[in-house]
């Protein structure tokens, strides 16, 4: 059996949704089946009309403009492209919690971008936080 | 593990160019290719990213893959596996 990773993705800053990126993307390149949990301002990035023009970041603000540049320079992918990367690679959900759904006008999975699996509840959350062989909040 | 001179001489069944691109990109890229490698085929990896050359090891061990070693190329580094399953 896989082993299993649960993200708790609070986040909906560039530079934090990256790191989660790149950390499921590694454990997706390592057959782990990966469960993320979008919160409250997560769900903020994850909705359509917002996804492609996030530009927020979270930590060091006055240096935003060189964190993107470098991203650019080193060929980082995008944060939405490690998402959808990972999903490829392995079994990688993206649930998208009921109540931040609602809290930026989104009541259905179609509200969200297309590589979001379903709406969850927080119990939901919380059994696969304790069920998981690695847990994170981002 | 193989010798720098047994590496120089193998011709792998599948070269996988990821140099230029960052940290988890030739990842991402071997773990792509490694399907279009018959088993007990040969992988090279081309990656200018100093991480690639401890994770490629670290991964093939854990996707039970034989890892053969990695030359320091100028710039790069090859990095070689074989895979077992």
């Amino acid at each position: 059996m896989n082993k299993k990773m649960c993200i708790g993705l609070f986040s909906g800053s560039v530079d934090k949704l990256t790191a989660a990126g790149i950390i499921l993307s590694g454990a997706a390149a390592q057959d782990m089946d990966v469960d993320v949990f979008v919160l409250l301002m997560g769900a903020h990035a994850f909705k359509k009309e917002n996804a492609e023009k996030l530009d927020n970041i979270a930590e060091l603000p006055h240096l935003k403009e060189q964190f993107f540049e470098s991203l650019k320079r080193l060929k980082v992918s995008t944060w939405m492209n490690f998402f959808k990367e990972a999903k490829e690679l392995a079994n990688v959900k993206i649930h998208i919690c009921g109540l931040a759904g609602k809290l930026w006008g989104g009541e259905k999975i179609e509200d969200f971008v297309d590589f979001a699996d379903d709406i969850c509840g927080i119990g939901e959350y919380i059994s696969a936080a304790e069920e998981a062989d690695i847990h994170m909040f981002i | 593990m193989l010798t720098n001179d047994e590496l120089k001489k193998i011709t792998a069944d599948k070269v996988v160019d990821a140099r230029g691109t960052a940290c988890p990109g030739p990842l991402l890229a071997a773990k792509r290719a490694i399907t279009e490698v018959k088993r007990e085929g040969i992988m090279e990896i081309l990656s200018s990213d100093e991480g690639t050359r401890r994770d490629i090891p670290k991964w093939s061990d854990k996707m039970g893959h034989e890892y053969l070693g990695c030359l320091d190329e100028s710039g790069y580094f090859r990095i070689f596996l074989k895979r077992m399953k």
